[in-house]
Parts: C-alpha cells; sequence; structure tokens
C-alpha cells in the first residue's frame, strides 16, 4: 500500500538531526553568507550588470497628466534619432492581457503593460523607445509627441469614495478597488458592558521602499524562446505575468533572478520595464535592457499604503479589551496588483497581538490618481500597529494602568485562536514585552528630564503567509530540489528567492547541517524558472518558513534515500546513521564508517548509476478563498515581537535623537543569529524612517515632488541609533530547524514605540506620520499657545463622518484570463 | 565631443578615448565592463558608485571621466592585494555587514578612504564617513562594526 504523506514525513523527520547535533543553525559566526565574498568584491551580477552582445537600451515615455485621454502618440521626431530601433505602443500587446490579480478579483488585473487609451497617474507608462545606446534612447523617448486629453481626477482617497468623484477605473463603484469586512463576537453588547469606551483617528503617509538598486530588466529573445534577468522578488511570479503580458506560454519565458539589491515588497509586480525590453528583443532580434531611473522608480513603481484610521475601542476597569470597532481607508493609487492583500492584512493585524473577542471591522481601498499601493516590509502592520499601538498607550493613561502591564493583560497567548479564524502556535510575546521593559529601564521612565522619553510598542506577524498575492491560480507552495555528488558535494536548486535577505544562505546551511558537509561543499542553484522548481516568491515572511523547510524535505528525503540503502548493507535502522563531517557511520562502530564520497558511490552502484536526490515541497493548507471570505488561519506560525526606544527631543527646534533601542522578537530558533540581528537592524531603520522622516509629497496636480533621495530622506549612518536585539521564544515544532520570521513582522513595533517614546518626551500626542521634527515644533508651539496636546487631527473625524455608505460591490469586467 | 584622456586605473596606466559629457561611472560600467561600481541614483545621493579619485570618496556619478586625466581612479576592484581580501572586505564578510550588497562596493570604498588617513577613527567619525552611502537593508549597525573591526586589523598590520 502506498505510503501516506503523513507516514511519509514521520520517516523523514527519524533521519533529520536532532537539535543538540546542530553544528550550524541557531549559532552566531558558524559560518558565513554564500554571497558575501562576490558582493564585497563588486564581482556580484545585479540586473544592470548583465551586459550582453549588440544590446539595445529602452526608455519609457511616460504621462505628465494624473488622469488623461491619449488621443494621438506621434514618433515622427523620435525615429530621427540616429540608433533609434524601435518603438511601442499599448497595441503592440495583446488586448485585454492585463497586469494584477485576475483569480480572486477579476476587477484588480487593472494594468496595461502600456496604457492604450487613458492614463491613470502622472508617470502612467504610454509608450516605449529602443535604441542602440542609452543616450539616444533618451533622447527619442524626449521627442516622442502624445497628445492628451486631460480628464478629472482624484488624488484624495476620501473625495475618491464620494458619488460625485472621477472614477479612476470603473464609474458608479465609488472608486472602491477591496472592501472587506471581518466581523466576530456581540461588539454591541461588549461596548454597552464596558467600564471604558473610546474613538481615535490615526492617519499614516505615503512611503517607498527605497531599494537602493533600481528596478529594471535584460531580455533577449533566441529559439523561439525569452530569456529575462529581471530585480524580481518571485521568478516564477514574475515569468507568469511577463508571459501572460507578451500572450505567450509560460513555457516560452525562462526568468532568471540575478542578485537583487533589495526589494522590501516593491519588486513583486510585473512592470512595463519587463515587457517592453521582451517584446523588443523579439521585435529586433537584439538583447534589450530598461533600467529605470531614481525618479521612474517612485512614479512608476509602488508605494507603501497611507491608512486613515477611525478606531473604537471597549475595555474594563482593570484593562481586559472587550470589543474593537474600526474603519481602515487605504488609500490604493491608481492599480491593484499586490496591493489584493493590503485590506485583509490590514483588518487580520488590528487582531493581534491583543486578544479581542469581540470585532467590527471594514477595510475600503479606493483607487486614487497616484502612484499604485502595493506590499511592503511589514505588509499593512507597519501602519496597523503604529495606529493600534498609539492608541495602547492613549488607552493606559486613561484607566490609569501602566503601559507595558496594559499590553501584558491582553497579550495573545501560545495556541490561541483569534476572532477571525488565527491559529497562533508558539508564542512568546510577553517574554518580548517584559525583556524590552526591563533593558530599556522602563523603571526609569517617569524619572526622565523633560524631552526626553521612553516608548514600547508591540506587534505580530504571520510567519510563512500562506496565500499568494499576485498568481491565485498557482498553488502557494516552495520547492526545492537536493542532489547529492559523489564527488563528495550537494546541489541545493532552490525556488526561493533571495533578494538580499540571504535565504540562499539559509538553504545551503540546511542542507550541509544534514548532511554533515560544510557549507562550501554544498553549491546552490539560484531561482531561475529554468533550473529551480516552482516557488510563490520573497514575500509575507515566507522564505524561511516555507522555503527553509521545502529544503529541508528536500535534504531530508535524498538523506533518508541514502541512509535507507546503507542501514540495509548494515543490518540498522537508517536513524542509527550519523551524517557529520563528511563521514557516514554508526556511532562507536569504526567498521561501519565511510566517507560522503563512498556512500553516494555505494548508493548509485546499486541503483543503476542513480544518483542520490531528493525533493521536498512545503506549503500552508489554508482556504484559497481567504480574500473572499476574510476567515482563515493566514499563516503556520506567527512572530511577535516588541520595540523599546528612548528619545531625547530638543524642545526648540524639535530635533529627535534616539539615544536607544531595544528589540525584543520571538522568531523561534534563530537559524543564524547574526543574520536575524541584521533584519532587525534593518527593521530599525525602516521603522525610524517610516515614523519621523518619510514622505512622498503631491502638487494639487498629482505630481509627486520629491521623487529623489534628496528630496525623500531615510535614515543615514548617522541617524540610527544603537540597537540591541533580545532573541526571545522557543524552538517552533513546524518550522525549519524551529524558526519562524525574523524580518516583516520586525519593522512593525518600531514606528509606535518611537511615536510614544516622543510622547512621553514632548507631552503630545501624534496621530499622523510622519512624526519630524517639524511636526513636533508645530505641536510644541500649539501646545504652548493653545494647551491643546492632539497634533494632526485636522479634518480626519470629519472626513470619517461624510464618507458615504458604500456597499461591497464586484464589476462585471471581462477578462480573457480564465 | 571626445578626447584622449590618461590616468591610472587601480594602478595600471590608461589611455583612453571619451565623450566629454560621459560620466566616469557610466564609463567605467559601460566602456570598461568594471560593474562593481553601482549606479543608484545618478544625482551623487546614494553613495552606491563611490570610488577614490587620489585616495579621495567621490560619487563616480558626478565626476565626468575627462576629469580624471592626470589623476589614480581606484575602484572596488583595485583594493584586492595580490589575490588577497582588503581587510575591510573581510571584515564585512565576517561581521555580516551586509545583505542585498547593492550599497557595498560603495560603502567599502568611503571606509578604506577613511581608514588611508585615520587609522584610529572614533564610531561617529566612521559614521560620519559613510553618511554619504545610503543602506536600506542593514540599519549600518553591522558595516559600523566592521570598519571598527578593519581599522584594528589595519593597524596590527602596520
Amino acid at each position: 500500500m502506498a505510503m501516506t504523506s503523513k507516514e511519509y514525513y514521520a520517516e523523514i523527520e527519524k533521519v533529520y538531526k536532532k537539535p543538540e547535533d546542530y553544528e550550524l543553525a541557531g549559532k552566531g559566526n558558524a559560518y558565513v553568507r554564500i554571497d558575501a565574498e562576490a558582493k564585497v568584491t563588486g564581482k556580484a551580477i545585479y540586473t544592470d550588470d548583465v551586459d550582453l552582445p549588440g544590446m539595445y537600451y529602452c526608455k519609457l515615455v511616460r504621462s505628465p497628466y494624473a488622469a488623461a485621454k491619449i488621443l494621438k502618440i506621434d514618433f515622427t521626431e523620435a525615429l530621427k534619432v540616429p540608433g533609434v530601433k524601435g518603438v511601442l505602443t499599448g497595441k503592440d500587446f495583446p488586448e485585454g492581457h492585463n497586469l494584477g490579480n485576475p483569480e480572486a478579483f477579476k476587477e484588480l488585473a487593472d494594468k496595461e503593460p502600456l496604457c492604450r487609451t487613458q492614463v491613470r497617474m502622472v508617470g502612467d507608462e504610454v509608450a516605449a523607445v529602443c535604441a542602440t545606446s542609452e543616450d539616444a534612447a533618451d533622447e527619442a523617448a524626449r521627442r516622442v509627441k502624445v497628445d492628451y486629453e486631460p480628464l478629472p481626477f482624484v488624488l484624495d482617497p476620501f473625495e475618491a469614495m464620494q458619488n460625485d468623484a472621477p472614477a479612476v477605473h470603473y464609474p458608479g463603484t465609488n472608486n472602491i478597488s477591496m472592501f472587506t469586512t471581518m466581523q466576530s463576537g456581540d461588539v454591541a453588547k461588549a461596548f454597552k458592558e464596558a467600564d471604558y469606551t473610546d474613538k481615535h483617528y490615526y492617519q499614516t503617509q505615503q512611503m517607498v521602499h527605497a531599494a537602493i538598486e533600481p528596478h529594471g530588466a535584460v531580455a533577449k529573445y533566441e529559439n523561439g524562446e525569452w530569456t529575462i534577468w529581471t530585480t524580481t522578488q518571485g521568478a516564477y511570479v514574475s515569468r507568469y505575468w511577463i508571459a501572460w503580458g507578451l500572450g505567450v506560454p509560460e513555457s516560452a519565458v525562462r526568468v532568471i533572478k540575478p542578485m537583487v539589491g533589495g526589494g522590501f515588497g516593491g519588486k513583486l509586480d510585473v512592470f512595463a520595464h519587463e515587457l517592453c525590453p521582451a517584446k523588443f528583443a523579439q521585435m529586433t532580434g537584439h538583447p534589450c535592457k530598461c533600467i529605470l531611473k531614481r525618479d521612474e522608480v517612485f512614479l512608476g513603481t509602488r508605494t507603501r499604503h497611507p491608512i486613515s484610521f477611525e478606531i473604537e475601542t471597549a475595555f474594563t476597569k482593570e484593562g481586559k479589551l472587550l470589543a474593537k470597532r474600526c474603519k481602515h481607508i487605504l488609500d490604493g493609487g491608481a492599480y491593484g496588483g499586490s496591493g489584493i492583500a493590503a485590506n485583509t492584512l490590514s483588518l487580520i493585524c488590528a487582531t493581534f497581538p491583543y486578544k479581542v473577542e469581540n470585532i467590527d471591522m471594514t477595510a475600503r481601498r479606493p483607487y486614487t490618481n497616484k502612484p499604485a499601493a502595493g506590499a511592503m516590509r511589514g505588509y499593512s502592520a507597519c501602519q496597523v500597529h503604529f495606529a493600534h499601538d498609539v492608541h495602547m498607550d492613549t488607552v493606559a493613561e486613561a484607566l490609569g494602568i501602566d503601559e507595558v502591564e496594559l499590553r501584558r493583560k491582553n497579550a495573545i497567548t501560545p495556541y490561541y485562536t483569534g476572532p477571525t479564524g488565527l491559529e497562533f502556535t508558539t508564542c512568546a510575546f510577553d517574554e518580548t514585552l517584559v525583556k524590552v521593559r526591563d533593558a530599556i529601564h522602563w523603571e526609569d521612565k517617569d524619572k526622565l528630564p523633560d524631552g526626553t522619553g521612553i516608548g514600547i510598542a508591540g506587534s505580530g506577524f504571520m510567519s510563512g503567509t500562506g496565500f499568494p498575492v499576485l498568481v491565485t491560480p498557482h498553488y502557494c507552495s516552495a520547492s526545492t530540489l537536493v542532489r547529492l555528488n559523489r564527488e563528495g558535494y550537494a546541489t541545493v536548486f532552490t525556488g526561493a528567492n533571495d533578494i538580499g535577505q540571504g535565504c540562499d544562505t539559509v538553504m545551503t546551511m540546511i542542507v550541509a547541517e544534514e548532511l554533515g558537509l560544510r557549507m562550501d561543499e554544498v553549491k546552490c542553484v539560484q531561482s531561475d524558472t529554468t533550473l529551480t522548481p516552482w516557488d510563490a516568491g520573497s514575500f509575507g515572511s515566507r522564505v524561511t518558513f516555507l522555503g527553509g523547510n521545502a529544503c529541508r524535505r528536500a535534504v531530508g528525503d535524498a538523506k533518508l534515500k541514502l541512509l535507507t540503502h546503507w542501514a540495509n548493507e548494515w543490518g540498522c535502522k537508517p536513524e542509527d546513521i550519523t551524517m557529520k563531517d563528511h563521514r557516514v557511520f554508526i556511532k562507536g562502530d569504526p567498521e561501519k564508517n565511510i566517507s560522503f564520497n563512498e556512500a553516494c558511490y555505494g548508493y548509485e552502484e546499486k541503483n543503476f548509476g542513480r544518483c542520490v536526490s531528493g525533493v521536498g515541497s512545503f506549503a500552508h493548507e489554508g482556504d484559497k478563498d481567504i480574500y473572499v471570505k476574510n476567515r482563515g488561519n493566514y499563516a503556520p506560525a506567527y512572530s511577535f515581537s516588541t520595540s523599546g526606544a528612548k528619545v531625547k527631543v530638543d524642545m526648540e527646534t524639535g530635533t529627535i535623537d534616539v539615544q536607544d533601542f531595544v528589540f525584543g522578537h520571538d522568531c523561534g530558533r534563530p537559524l543564524n543569529i547574526r543574520a536575524v540581528e541584521g533584519q532587525i537592524e534593518g527593521s530599525v531603520l525602516l521603522g525610524l524612517g517610516f515614523a519621523c522622516f518619510e514622505k512622498c509629497q503631491y502638487n494639487a496636480q498629482g505630481k509627486h515632488l520629491n521623487p529623489s533621495f534628496r528630496d525623500y530622506r531615510f535614515p543615514t549612518a548617522l541617524d540610527m541609533p544603537p540597537v540591541k536585539s533580545i532573541i526571545c521564544g522557543q524552538p517552533d515544532p513546524v518550522g525549519p530547524m524551529g524558526a519562524k520570521e525574523a524580518g516583516e513582522g520586525s519593522t512593525a513595533p518600531v514606528g509606535p514605540a518611537l511615536c510614544n517614546a516622543i510622547s512621553k518626551a514632548t507631552g503630545l500626542k501624534f496621530h499622523r506620520l510622519p512624526v519630524d521634527p517639524e511636526t513636533i515644533w508645530r505641536g510644541l508651539k500649539q501646545k504652548r499657545e493653545t494647551g491643546n496636546v492632539e497634533v494632526g487631527l485636522e479634518g480626519l473625524a470629519e472626513k470619517f463622518a461624510n464618507m458615504p455608505d458604500v456597499k461591497p460591490f464586484r464589476p462585471q469586467v471581462k477578462n480573457p484570463a480564465k | 565631443m571626445k578626447r584622449v584622456i590618461h590616468f591610472n586605473l587601480n594602478g595600471d596606466p590608461m589611455e583612453c578615448f571619451v565623450a566629454d559629457n560621459k560620466t566616469m561611472l557610466d564609463f567605467l560600467r559601460t566602456d570598461l565592463h568594471l560593474t562593481g561600481t553601482k549606479r543608484g541614483c545618478e544625482e551623487g545621493e546614494c553613495g552606491a558608485c563611490t570610488i577614490m579619485l587620489d585616495h579621495q570618496p567621490v560619487c563616480s556619478c558626478l565626476l565626468l571621466a575627462v576629469e580624471a586625466d592626470g589623476h589614480d581612479i581606484t575602484t572596488i576592484e583595485g583594493i584586492m592585494q595580490n589575490g588577497k581580501l582588503h581587510p575591510v572586505q573581510r571584515e564585512f564578510i565576517d561581521k555580516w555587514a551586509l545583505q542585498c550588497g547593492f550599497c557595498t562596493p560603495g560603502m567599502i570604498m568611503s571606509a578604506v578612504a577613511l581608514l588611508n588617513t585615520n587609522p584610529h577613527p572614533t564610531e561617529h567619525e566612521i559614521r560620519d564617513a559613510i553618511a554619504g552611502n545610503l543602506c536600506r537593508c542593514t540599519g549600518y549597525t553591522k558595516i559600523v562594526e566592521a570598519i571598527g573591526a578593519a581599522a584594528e586589523v589595519l593597524r596590527k598590520e602596520a
């Protein structure tokens, strides 16, 4: 009888190395990144470093209007530029082959590769040119003459929802791209019985990922097949959309993910700068490269959703959270794409890390004529935890309860199930709170001088998001192949996409650990749709958890085959055999001790020359309709974090000096301590930028005013505080070697901890991000002059009050996708 | 307009024919295929393209190639000696002072330039020296640590 999956995995688990024998996992400096030497010598190849003979350069032509009809595109002058080889418009791509997410929400597949008849934001792509040099392509693009008829547009998400607002996409829908509700328990009863109720407003700003590597792609077309090197967080996801946009089978497109210079969620979607060079490569027979300029990255890629919040809560006088009502308005910008998950995530993030049984929550994602919002590191969590955790401090003050104790009272506990079906497993949230409280010297909080303050905030995040954001037809799995070579090494073909976080190193480590090989005896093949197996991409903190488990299962599968063979030879069980230091042996038996090479050779000899190989896959078994039902378990595990910040504010100028920052993170067993610290330290940078520095500014015509690193400033080495990381928790029973996520969730509590600290330092209450020196200076002035300490509330309550009663809708959109 | 320039590139004499309006960054990457110097913003803000002009760190996107005439240019490809990693490179590896690696070559050039003139930098001096090199991944913590450790190695070697 065939084995069940449960029996099969039980067999594999028997041959896994025991935690007490780990030589690499869970250590600090036991190994270094496998890509480190290539990166410090400048030899690492990123997309812009791919240089092919005869290569042409592509430049996109972008809309100067927030909304307009395209009347005519005239290439006459552009074609006169010496070296120009081709031009493209939207009509060169098959009609109806829009980019987005056609499965769960057809109408969110709303982005044409190049706009055919209408532009929806400043920077929307309307045409492309290619030439023999970058300069010639630039010049030709400048000379493309596009006649537009400007249309009414809307920039503010609340105005966009009004009945008379101009339609960004679909008339009669109040511009709502997504409407999500989550309800549980009896909210009205809880509010009635509560000792304390409140209603507060918050708002976050538009931020961008600002990976130092700009987006880009290089394409070649040979033998009827495209090869595309691109700055992607998911080679398979990119392949799906590039093939779809070109109107060709996926088998005709190979996507190679070279080194990627940071993603943070901004390199998940598929863009014109990937499709246009692909089309040009086919048209001209020459390879073609398109690398965006920095301003184009701001205008034409993705942003973090600005969210406006109305939060009502009900507590007992002892501080137990009874119920929460909230409304989240997410500014979606002009398109859907990876923005599909934002609503759902914003609501489920509001249900933890604090227990709440009674909820009534809605999220609306209106379209506006601004750059599209999408996934960004700590997707929705950063905004939600800013609002909901700054709010916790307000409640603590009102109830006269210590801020840390209020959080501890309501903290999620292990194996608790949330009101929307989140099934928490291991959870050391309380431990993170206590350890950060002690390390930041919380006991001193009331003894600090004016202008100095300590703040704390908590958060949680999915570990191994079980659902795709861009390729819903696909199973959201991660998979890996491992091959053992009798010449003394192993090769791992990982589908996981290393975008800088270091997952190639993690996968290599898992294989080396299990096989008893050195790190340099495991060769890692990076994500490439021709070479490596399916993976849904690097997002949702899924790589270590899902990809790591897939990798461990793959090496486990190979190890089980090898050890079963030798167990038969030696008359023992597979689990009696150890693999360590390049040897395969039974402990204490010198007769049964052979080299890794001999072990592989012996296996091959008995198996008609077939090599030892393993296949592994891992997926979260969840309800694939989660974005429709808004109920269910989002991930196989959850991480928990607490941030503690100590700030000193100059009460005259409003400048902020972050003197100390402590981060407690429950990530299960850290697979490498330096790597986890690196993720936390980077999270603090993103959180500090979000809370105190960064904001995209627009003029009244929807033109981006600061699309450069000069005018969009984020923290430099001089702005960053020292960061103390405290790793908390216990190994997770399902995570690979006990690990949980440590990269996204860790960004979420940083902002609110800083805001809470600045509040303590200044006596001001902040409702709007960023809390930059100017905001503080104005707030202090307002406090002096009027006594009002609330900062950033202007007009928010009225905007929520005047919101039309928008119903969920599903416009009938013809989409030939499925 | 194009003109002939003479300069030393990573210690080797070069004679090149370059356009007046070509930046050093484009010249290195496109004409000389030295792609270790990275293109991040092309307006002197991110520092990913940092090289050394006569031992001073400069953004190669703000330098015209013709300005190199008669000068010494050092790029990330030129700081290994006899096939051995520079101590700053070694410490970046050992301290996990990189993630995506895109800012790393420029960051290392700024660090090497600092240590060439200041063998005893304070933490603040290190942070100041790399303040023009943006990193979005690491939070700079481990970079500062690595540069401090490299300074110590260099002091011992001296």
